[in-house]
């Protein structure tokens, strides 16, 4: 697997620059994650006090404010518990080079739904982070200095 | 495919059973020797530099009990905030509600009849005193803050504030989220009503240097001279002179008069340490909580006598703009849309 992890430098050098960015990406989002579980994110409505303030005057589809307002702001606590699984797994995916493609296609859900729950201070940065990991899925940005590459050259497929 | 399944399983697997050890150690019974007052209110109350600290301090002495506050980002979310968690985090004091949340807090919320409290109360706060449920604990009167000799022109009415001299220099705060914010709607529709006054804002719009989410913010872009004047309130200069010895900032005088807020305390009927709740608030209105309040929050105290002797007693009587009055919740729907439309562009 080591061997293989160097080895994609040879074959697949063109994305060392993109495998940056990836690592740099999964540093920032485990990161995050962590913040997020030595405070008191899973513990207090956090998530729900940034909805009910800012989701209201989003431009969200009218049926996304209905689910959040009417179903999930009620059961913050999952939904505070499902974001920073996703960070945790994008940080770790992306650190290590792993699965990256499919959990490139989390990441633009979850910046998706970030979007319209964090406020319009951080809308730039949302359709920032949305535009990275959507070249990730679609590169498959695992495949250079990533564990990905060790399975790509023995499974091939679309997942690597 | 399977990969990534196992994947994110094994990260929410460890998440979980992270969470589990973690929360089992926070739920863990511990025997109190002391029943606990749970206070709610807004951060800047309950941070190191606001009464929060000291007056819980000063009640501890006496109450053999443990005050814990609770907080919110701004006083506007904490209704919201009560609505969805309030019972089962154990609220027995709301503090820091103004006249604009408390048609909202009424019909959202049952609240505890604390009856009439046996207070000299300042004639500016006469009004408000007879609500039973809610009781005043300070007021201020909300203007435009600025610096001396930094203005070409000062702003004696609302609408020198168009001054093309002004374009761009206005820190301003968004009504929607911040109670400030709705004072300064409400002094615009209470001056020039709702047609005029919808215009009027739509102008506001390029004379404003931002509109922030809270007071704090505004008031910080402010202080670091990203702006020249901010909507704040006439007691703010008495914060640099008393804390910094700055005489430099000043509060502007609108001849239409200012709108007044004053900031209110309940007790919800969900309680648990009721009574301990209603002798806090007696200690928030006896001359020691209301001098702790006056000088840590920078707002008139609603005990007579308090200011005496006090940079506060050298502030000029300010004009209301309306006498006190509690708007409704369609009222102040109506004043957001007004602000809505008035930021959309023509």
């Amino acid at each position: 697997m080591l061997y293989s992890f160097l080895e994609s430098v040879k074959y697949v050098g063109h994305l060392i620059p993109i495998s940056f960015l990836r690592i740099f990406l999964g540093y920032y989002y485990l990161e995050m994650a962590l913040q997020k579980v030595q405070s008191e994110f899973l513990y207090r409505p956090v998530i729900a006090e940034l909805i009910g303030e800012w989701l209201p005057n989003s431009r969200a589809p009218h049926w996304y404010k209905v689910l959040f307002g009417t179903y999930l702001l009620p059961h913050w606590q999952g939904l505070a518990f499902a974001i920073v699984g996703l960070e945790m797994a994008i940080g770790l995916s992306y650190l290590i080079g792993y699965v990256v493609r499919p959990v490139a296609l989390l990441g633009v859900l979850l910046c998706l739904n970030q979007l319209y729950i964090n406020g319009p201070n951080f809308e730039a940065h949302n359709k920032l982070l949305l535009a990275v990991h959507f070249m990730f899925a679609w590169l498959g940005a695992g495949r250079c200095l990533g564990v990905d590459y060790y399975f790509y050259k023995r499974q091939r497929g679309l997942w690597w | 495919m399977r990969h990534f399944i196992a994947f994110i399983s094994v990260v929410f697997l460890g998440l979980g059973l992270y969470f589990l050890k973690f929360q089992n150690q926070t739920v863990a019974p511990v025997t109190a020797q002391k029943p606990l007052l749970h206070v709610i209110t807004y951060s800047s109350f309950a941070a190191d530099w606001g009464p929060g600290p000291l007056l819980k301090t000063e009640f501890e002495k006496t109450c053999n009990c443990e005050v814990k506050f609770l907080e919110v980002a701004d006083s506007g979310l904490l209704i919201q905030r009560l609505q969805m968690d309030g019972a089962k985090m154990g609220v027995d004091l709301v503090v820091g509600m103004d006249q604009f949340d408390l048609d909202k807090a009424k019909n959202k919320l049952p609240w505890r009849d604390v009856g009439a409290m046996d207070v000299k109360w300042v004639p500016e706060v006469q009004d408000a005193t007879s609500l039973n449920t809610f009781v005043p604990f300070d007021w201020g009167f909300v203007a435009f803050n600025t610096r001396k000799g930094e203005l070409s022109l000062t702003p004696t009415s609302l609408k020198d504030l168009l001054n093309p001299s002004l374009k761009g220099q206005i820190a301003l705060i968004d009504p929607r989220t911040s109670s400030p914010g709705m004072q300064f709607v409400f002094w615009v529709i209470q001056t020039m009503g709702l047609s005029e006054g919808e215009s009027f804002l739509k102008s506001m719009v390029a004379q404003a240097h931002s509109f922030s989410p809270g007071w704090s913010v505004a008031y910080g872009l402010f202080q670091k001279k990203q702006a020249a004047m901010a909507l704040s309130y006439i007691t703010s200069p008495i914060y640099h002179l008393v804390e910094e010895k700055n005489e430099d900032y000043i509060s502007l005088e609108f001849q239409e008069g200012h709108p007044q807020q004053i900031e209110f305390m309940a007790v919800p009927e969900f309680c648990r340490n009721c009574d301990l709740a209603e002798n806090f608030m007696r200690f928030m209105l006896s001359e020691p909580g209301q001098r702790i309040i006056m000088n840590k929050n920078f707002m008139f105290p609603v005990l007579t006598g308090v200011i005496a002797g006090t940079p506060f007693e050298s502030l000029p009587p300010y004009k209301k703009v309306a006498p006190f009055r509690v708007p409704t919740e369609e009222e102040i729907k109506g004043w957001n849309e007004v602000w809505n439309r008035s930021r959309q562009q023509p």
